[in-house]
């Protein structure tokens, strides 16, 4: 291989970790609604389900 | 009383009332038990930053706005177990998006697919989790359709199973507009009845 080439490997391996390590922590910060099932009502009255 | 989706507010910036973005939104935590928002667990900003072991409870909010929920300061924050007690734990929480909605009487009515928040208006005032947005089943009619679901102010809710009265579906609404009054009209109904 060429000396170059190496040098266009190593470039494209740090693009591909940093593309991958922001789509995994893109993920993980991706929310949710989480409903709390030992969660306390605040003073809430009538109805029934 | 101001009505707005949950996925409005997950990924809203957190901003100390310094103008420092200290994290942003990433879940909202609410109880089964009478439908009030907990508090938001927390992610951190920028391309390269995942969620954040802090969380925000919702007497530590100073205001929710359109644009950012604001805080006094970073010291505000508690670690997420303070916001989630046992859903943390996985007990029985969890995530509510995708979760099937049934009738008391056992009927599908669709999935979840977002969150409907009723935000006090004033600083330190109630924040609670009044209906959810579904996509309807075969059951409501309208197979595929958007539409906004009323709860009553006991929910019976798990991750998997979302469990609301049978008369709810006469009270459904197609947009935000009209749902806050869908809302009252229905728990009227509901305390009048029972």
């Amino acid at each position: 291989m060429q000396w170059w080439s190496w040098i266009v490997l190593a470039v494209a391996v740090v693009v591909l970790v940093v593309v991958a390590v922001v789509a995994v922590q893109s993920r993980r910060r991706r929310g949710g609604v989480i409903v709390d099932p030992a969660g306390r009502a605040r003073g809430r009255t009538g109805g029934s389900a | 009383m101001r009505l707005m989706r949950a996925s409005e507010i997950v990924k809203r910036p957190v901003v100390t009332m310094r103008g420092e973005d200290v994290a942003q939104v990433k879940d909202i935590v609410y109880a089964a038990a009478g439908g009030a928002v907990a508090g938001f667990t927390l992610a951190g900003r920028g391309m390269f930053a995942g969620p954040l072991k802090l969380g925000l409870t919702w007497r530590a909010v100073a205001a929710l706005g359109a644009e950012a929920v604001m805080i006094t300061d970073e010291s505000v924050f508690e670690p997420t177990e303070a916001v989630l007690s046992d859903a943390a734990s996985g007990r029985a929480g969890g995530n509510v998006l995708g979760s099937q909605v049934l009738t008391d009487a056992g009927v599908d009515l669709g999935k979840v697919i977002d969150v409907i928040v009723a935000v006090g208006d004033t600083v330190g005032g109630q924040c609670d989790v009044v209906g959810y947005e579904i996509e309807a089943s075969a059951a409501l009619g309208t197979k595929g359709t958007k539409l906004l679901i009323p709860l009553p102010d006991t929910i019976a809710a798990s991750a998997s199973h979302l469990v609301v009265p049978a008369s709810a579906q006469g009270f459904v609404a197609h947009d935000l507009a009209g749902f806050g009054a869908a809302v009252l009209a229905f728990r009227a109904q509901l305390e009048g009845g029972g």
